[in-house]
């Protein structure tokens, strides 16, 4: 399958939560318990049951207060750091662009939640699992879009090929810095490019998200230089200690011990 | 017992056993976790579920003995004088330490007296103490991972799998001098039943040797 890609155009959203509900209904996912989080916020993250939420932020200019609505979920990175922290190998890439986990190889060990700029897998403590959204690969592998997408009514969601969904968002961009200067696409230039393309009205950081966001500098250390250099220590002690037996056989401390031991040693000693 | 002196007290003996075995346990269900591949060493364990577990509770065991035995009578004196005694690191450790690498390979050369413990135990107790410590703090950062800022999880592994990885390249020294070395694992018996050899003590401690001669002549 070619490149997939969501364009998310926050301008468009009203702060509905059917994307919510729709993802819900679509995965089997059950409902949580929800509390306000600020002002008509439901949820303040991902759960293992709950794939997509949308947090809402106030800005106050001149007086007059604009809601800012963010749709949350995996951004399906192309340098996707969960993969990279997984010990398990238990997630991949498909060729369409998604980032999926494979429940028969997670073991609910959480890597990916810490590693992942946005914390966006959540691991089901009673099942050991990991869970995130899956893009709906099961809908858009079968011709359909994902369950979000469809369900959006004011059309701030859209799912297509990559490079159509890119120029529909730069035409959009266009459109839109006319009224909202500061107005700017979040996810081509961070993790290598994301699956979910943002069109936001202000930096980034307004909606709580990093503009930064990139594979932890801690991460590659641990996975490309702390695993591989363990490994030559442990190796060579390994080595260190099957040639010590064998040179204390060839020197024949062995035989010779609890015989004369100091004297033995001190004839070979140091040579 | 003749021809012996007395070196480690029992307290002492089962701590450095329940930490040994403790060690094992860890390293073994932690290896699993390095690489995809090293996965299956959890079968040993029956699982990597209960390989995990097995983790936090040989965790939870390793730390509560730590502070079990160092706060216990007479072992904890000693124990507390070990961990300071080691990281007092004298002119004569290091050339006791230096020679090390010819010892190690069953040659011998000179080396003025040692204390209770030489220049290469210290070496080895002073990486031991310091990356179990941080091996201890980055881990339980870990295992509550939920209630800690992102960063200092992220962080906290890279620590926890470089001091553990290192410290299991220092445990296998360790277990070959103590085990398979044919000079040095004379000492063995001082971790069994306390007692090691007068001649091998003589050999290795002579600063030691003396300093409890002369106090076994005053009691
Ligand atoms: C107080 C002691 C310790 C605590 C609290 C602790 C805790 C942890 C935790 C929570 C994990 C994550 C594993 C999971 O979620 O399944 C872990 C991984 C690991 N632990 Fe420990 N641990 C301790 C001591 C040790 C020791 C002594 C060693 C080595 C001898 C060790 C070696 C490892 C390794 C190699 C990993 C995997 C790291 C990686 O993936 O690179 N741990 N530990
Ligand atoms: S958003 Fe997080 S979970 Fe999703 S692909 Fe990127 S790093 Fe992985
Ligand atoms: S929780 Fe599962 S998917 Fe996440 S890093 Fe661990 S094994 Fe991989």
């Amino acid at each position: 399958m070619t490149e997939k890609m969501v364009f998310v155009d926050t301008s468009l959203c009203t702060g509905c939560r059917a994307c919510s509900v729709a993802c819900k209904a679509w995965n089997d996912l059950e409902a949580e318990k929800t509390q306000l989080i600020t002002s008509y916020q439901s949820q303040a993250a991902t759960t293992p049951h709950t794939w997509t939420y949308i947090s809402m932020h106030e800005k106050y200019e001149n007086g007059k207060m604009q809601w800012l609505m963010f749709k949350h979920q995996c951004y399906h990175c192309a340098d996707a750091a969960c993969m990279k922290a997984c010990p398990s190998k238990a997630i991949y890439k498909t060729e369409s662009g998604y980032t999926l986990i494979d429940h028969d190889k997670c073991i609910g060990c959480g890597y990916c939640t810490a590693n992942c700029p946005w914390s966006v897998p959540k691991v089901d403590e009673t099942v050991n699992k990991s869970f995130k959204c899956t893009g709906c690969i099961d809908r858009i592998e079968n011709g359909l879009k994902p369950a979000c997408v469809s369900t959006c009514q004011p059309g701030a969601l859209h799912f297509g090929d990559r490079d159509e969904m890119e120029q529909l968002a730069q035409n959009r961009l266009y459109e839109v810095k006319k009224e909202y200067p500061k107005a700017q696409l979040y996810g081509d230039a961070i993790m290598g490019g994301t699956t979910y393309l943002y069109l936001l009205l202000d930096r980034p950081e307004i909606y709580g998200v990093p503009s930064n966001a990139s594979i932890p500098l801690s991460l590659t250390l641990w996975k490309d230089l702390v695993h591989p250099l363990g490994g030559i220590a442990i190796g060579g002690a390994a080595i260190a200690v099957v040639g010590g037996v064998f040179a204390n056989f060839a020197l024949g401390n062995y035989r010779n011990r609890g015989k004369e031991v100091a004297e033995s040693q001190d004839k070979k000693g140091g040579q | 017992m003749k021809g012996k002196l007395f070196r480690f007290t029992a307290g002492t003996r089962i701590f450095h056993w329940i930490h040994a075995v403790c060690f094992i346990l860890l390293g073994l269900t932690g290896a699993a976790l390095v690489y995809s591949w090293l996965q299956p060493i959890a079968n040993i364990f029956g699982g990597i579920q209960i390989s995990r577990d097995i983790h936090r509770w040989a965790a939870a065991i390793f730390t509560i003995s730590i502070f079990v035995f160092f706060l216990l009578g007479a072992s904890g004196r000693e124990l507390r004088s070990w961990a300071k005694s080691s990281f007092k690191f004298t002119k004569d450790d290091f050339a006791h330490a230096k020679n090390f690498p010819i010892e190690f390979f069953g040659g011998h050369k000179p080396f003025p007296p040692q204390g209770k413990f030489n220049g290469g135990e210290k070496l080895n107790s002073m990486l031991m103490i310091t990356g179990l410590l941080c091996i201890a703090i980055s881990g339980y950062i870990m295992w509550f991972a939920s209630s800690m800022p992102q960063w200092l999880v992220q962080w906290a592994y890279v620590a926890h799998s470089g001091f553990a990885l290192l410290i299991m390249a220092v445990f296998l020294a360790h277990f070959y001098l103590g085990v398979l070395h044919p000079d040095s694992n004379q000492a063995l018996g001082g971790m069994f039943n306390g007692y090691v050899p007068e001649k091998f003590a003589y050999e290795h401690y002579e600063k030691w040797y003396n300093q409890v001669k002369v106090e076994n002549k005053n009691t």
